[in-house]
């Protein structure tokens, strides 16, 4: 059931449209339905009983980015975003979710499987394959090649800093552990370099975004309540996340959900004081005198769940200019989503990629050498829709850690 | 209902993709930004003009309603299908087809985005003033058939002024061209300005012709802060009267600046009873004169203080903040009727304290927001439609306000149009040769009547 207070949020829109121009998905689209105020009337009228949640209500609702811009937008400060969430579970539990979403839940929903998953999707034996072929959820999604060794295997759980002068968990995401384990390699590097010990508490689960986006909210439970049995510790100093979905899950999605199927979010709170943006930790520290040049032309990329679900817009990028011989340059529209969002690319795969158009367009327009951004899923839409061009896209981090140097 | 046979003719011009029927959809087309709701039979999005030219034909061969729609950002039901039929909604027709900066005009059509044409000319270093609050949603057709007015029309005018000609498919099927791109055109009737504020009831726009100005050197924007509401309204009023002509001169009241805070956080005054925002442009020795003028004016009218924004992004701020406020008051409560009406500008203080004076003698919340400039005043009448009781209190609100305005030589609406939401009180202020004449031209447009059925001309008291 969708929470009282959110039943009556449907009420603030009065309708003014404000909503619509900003619209990734309404630009390309361009009907009612697959408008932020659009799916608002629907809802609306599904509360009041005037119409029923159908499939084809259910396929409008799933073309949504969930990236955030109307909720920005919106004058009567309508929580657009929390409504769909919330819907997209309300749908789940009355509709039940399709088979394969369900599939890749399950996955997603443990440890020991999700590696085996990953490894199966790479030697393309893919397990969400119905008897007629490939699923038609994951044939037009190009996964990132796993590396052969997950982070969290080839690093140990504690990496300790000569004279450390501070304690943080490392919470890695999925991404970063099974695509990326040169990202976490680097957060490790810079972290130890300032001094500061990088525990990655084992056993650590999906932060269950990608879950709670398609609706699984209970499916999720289970991750949010491991997660904040091994991350609420008292005895560190910050809990720190490269991945921008990542660190929108823990700083907010997890108490926003716990408190609208009325449970505790009381743990949920009291993390979210404490996770911080790897941008974030960084900014407060004096780097400089670390840093080598890196020269390279770098636009910033925003990425929704870090810009607006984080409120963290200026820190990357005063990382960057920190970088000596780095420069920075702004891009047309560097806080219009890539594309990449709840799980689009995989529901809508032309959808997403016609809104990834505009962001490689700005992109390129800069004539940048490198594309910075600190989320997977924006690094993994932009950088295949970048196709042909020799832009690299990067985390932030991974700069920092090339002016690092070896040593 | 449509029959099927209608549908499948519609989709074969169409494709199946942009003929859509389901009970979403005809949801989703079911609103814009006033109260009411019609459901639709089908929507149809046609991408050229011969695409709207064979569904009129089609309609006009099976008596079908249509009716055109932008974005649906209308406050009077102008774009909703009140008797059914189709929705023929002009999204996807949204390019910019020329702007000729050599003769200064553009050719766009319909579905363009008002606020986003507005910049694309500006990055030529030309400009469109017609700019209604709803600028950045409004649609350039939905504009011309609503002869939209807005914050710069104390200046610049109103659409109408702008508009130079017109492309336009007629309700059987004709395609039909008006005006031209010259700025001077008198051959034959005016049919252009005649299509400009039919409200979509003679002619769909498919194409439209502006005229631009080059665009102002600079800019500055002042909010003058009052501490009484009836101050700031005199001030308007003295400063029309002394030949200032700023480019807008907003009048927003304390609750609309409270909401607009809550929104934006722009450190606007949260004690004050009323602020005028008030824009001069032009060359950059003129404005500096007369933002100078404008603000010393002010405060010999009780303004206890005037704020000159420092930057364009500050200008831009405040005009984004304003832009919002319609959205904005949903945050007071959860409908918002407003009204249009617009009185000589000498009057507009006497106005306020009769709006105020009709919200409190029927317990109905009013926020006063007006383009104070030209005498269009926005009273905000703030309720829930869900209320049945106080929406009749509102209802005599309006009608109360209406009898004002027609008593002191105003007007039922400056900009937003009659639609259904002020129909029935056209005869106060058409004479009867007037609405018969109104209505011939109809007949002669549209003698099936498929064309916008249900809208103001059909009232009948």
């Amino acid at each position: 059931m969708i929470a009282k207070e959110l039943k009556e949020e449907v009420y603030k829109c009065i309708k003014c449209g404000i909503c619509l121009t900003p619209c990734p998905v309404y630009n390309l689209l361009r009907f009612e339905g697959a408008s932020p105020r659009g799916r608002v009337q629907l809802i609306k009228k599904i509360l009041e009983g005037k119409t029923e949640l159908s499939e084809n209500f259910q396929s409008l609702l799933f073309t949504c980015l969930l990236c955030e811009t109307c909720t920005a937008n919106c004058p009567s400060g309508l929580k657009t975003d929390r409504l769909m969430k919330a819907m997209r579970a309300e749908i789940q539990e009355r509709l039940g979710p399709e088979w394969q979403k369900r599939t890749l839940g399950n996955f997603l929903g443990d440890k020991r499987r999700l590696p085996f998953f990953l490894f199966c999707e790479r030697t393309r034996e893919s397990l969400l394959s119905s008897p007629e072929g490939k699923s038609d959820l994951l044939a037009d999604f190009e996964f990132p090649r796993p590396g052969c060794k997950a982070l969290r295997q080839q690093v140990p759980e504690v990496n300790p800093a000569p004279e450390a002068k501070g304690k943080v968990l490392y919470f890695t995401g999925c991404a970063t552990n099974y695509f990326y384990p040169d990202v976490g390699k680097s957060v490790i590097k810079v972290l130890n370099r300032l001094g500061m010990e990088v525990i990655l508490p084992r056993g650590q689960m999906c932060c269950g975004l990608p879950l709670f986006q398609a609706g699984g909210r209970k499916k999720a439970l289970k991750n949010i309540r491991e997660n904040l049995k091994l991350f609420n510790r008292k005895d560190v100093d910050a809990v720190v996340v490269d991945c921008a979905a990542c660190g929108a899950a823990l700083k907010k999605e997890y108490a926003h959900i716990l408190e609208e199927m009325g449970e505790d979010a009381t743990p949920a709170k009291e993390l979210a004081k404490k996770v911080v943006d790897i941008s974030q930790i960084l900014a407060r520290t004096d780097l400089e005198k670390w840093l080598k040049p890196v020269p390279q032309r770098v636009t910033y990329h925003d990425p929704c769940r870090l810009g607006r679900s984080q409120g963290v817009k200026e820190e990357p990028r005063n990382l960057l200019r920190r970088i000596p011989g780095l420069e920075l340059v702004e891009m047309a529209g560097a806080e219009t989503c890539c594309g990449g969002g709840a799980a689009l690319p995989w529901e809508h795969p032309e959808l997403a990629s016609g809104i990834s158009r505009n962001k490689v367009q700005s992109i390129r327009e800069t004539r940048a050498t490198v594309v910075a951004s600190g989320c997977p899923w924006c690094r993994r839409q932009i950088g295949e829709n970048l196709d042909q061009d020799s832009i690299r896209v990067l985390h932030p981090v991974e700069l920092i850690a090339e002016a690092l140097g070896d040593t | 209902m449509l029959s099927p046979d209608v549908l499948l003719k519609f989709i074969s011009i169409v494709g199946p993709e942009r003929c859509r029927t389901s009970r979403e959809d005809l949801l989703a087309y079911s609103y814009d930004a006033y109260v009411n709701e019609f459901l639709p039979d089908a929507v149809l999005l046609p991408k050229n003009t011969a695409e709207v030219a064979e569904i009129m034909k089609v309609a006009s061969a099976q008596n079908v309603f249509v009716t055109p729609r932008g974005a649906g950002s209308g406050l009077g039901s102008g774009s909703l299908a009140k008797q059914g039929g189709v929705v023929l909604t002009f999204s996807m027709m949204n390019r910019i087809v020329e702007i000729n900066t050599a003769n200064r005009y553009a050719v766009v059509e319909p579905g363009v985005v008002i606020g986003e044409f507005q910049r694309a000319v500006e990055k030529l270093n030309l400009f469109y003033p017609p700019d209604p609050g709803s600028a950045n949603v409004a649609t350039m057709g939905g504009s011309v058939v609503m002869n939209a007015g807005g914050m710069r029309g104390v200046k610049y005018g109103v659409t109408r002024d702008y508009v130079l000609g017109l492309e336009v498919v007629l309700p059987s099927g004709e395609v039909m061209q008006t005006g031209a791109v010259t700025a001077k055109d008198v051959t034959g009737y005016d049919l252009t300005r005649l299509i400009c504020g039919s409200e979509g009831t003679l002619a769909l726009v498919t194409k439209v012709i502006v005229r631009l100005l080059p665009k102002p050197k600079t800019k500055r924007t002042l909010q003058a802060i009052y501490n009484r509401l009836d101050e700031a309204g005199n001030t308007v009023a003295r400063i029309i009267e002394a030949g200032i002509i700023p480019a807008t001169l907003e009048l927003m009241d304390k609750t609309i600046i409270k909401s607009l805070e809550d929104f934006l956080h722009l450190g606007l005054p949260l004690d004050a009873a009323a602020v005028l925002l008030i824009d001069v442009d032009g060359e950059p020795e003129t404005v500096e004169k007369q933002a100078n003028r404008v603000a010393e004016f002010c405060k010999s009218q009780g303004a206890r203080d005037v704020r000159v924004s420092q930057s364009e992004k500050e200008n831009e701020q405040l005009w984004v903040a304003r832009r919002a406020a319609f959205g904005a008051i949903a945050r007071v409560r959860p409908t918002c009727i407003i009204e249009d009406a617009t009185v000589p500008v000498s009057l507009l203080a006497s106005a306020i304290k009769k709006i105020l004076e009709v919200g409190e003698r029927n317990r109905v919340q009013i926020a006063v927001l007006a383009h104070a400039g030209d005498g269009n005043l926005h009273p905000f009448f703030l309720c829930d439609h869900r209320d049945k009781e106080e929406m009749a209190r509102v209802e005599r609100a309006m009608d109360e306000l209406v009898d004002y305005a027609m008593s002191v030589g105003g007007t039922l609406s400056g900009e937003h149009g009659i639609g259904i939401a002020k129909s029935k009180y056209l005869p106060r202020q058409l004479s009867p040769a007037s609405l018969n004449l109104m209505r011939g031209i109809k007949k002669t447009f549209d003698p099936q009547g498929i064309l916008n059925p249900g809208s103001f001309l059909e009232h009948r008291a």
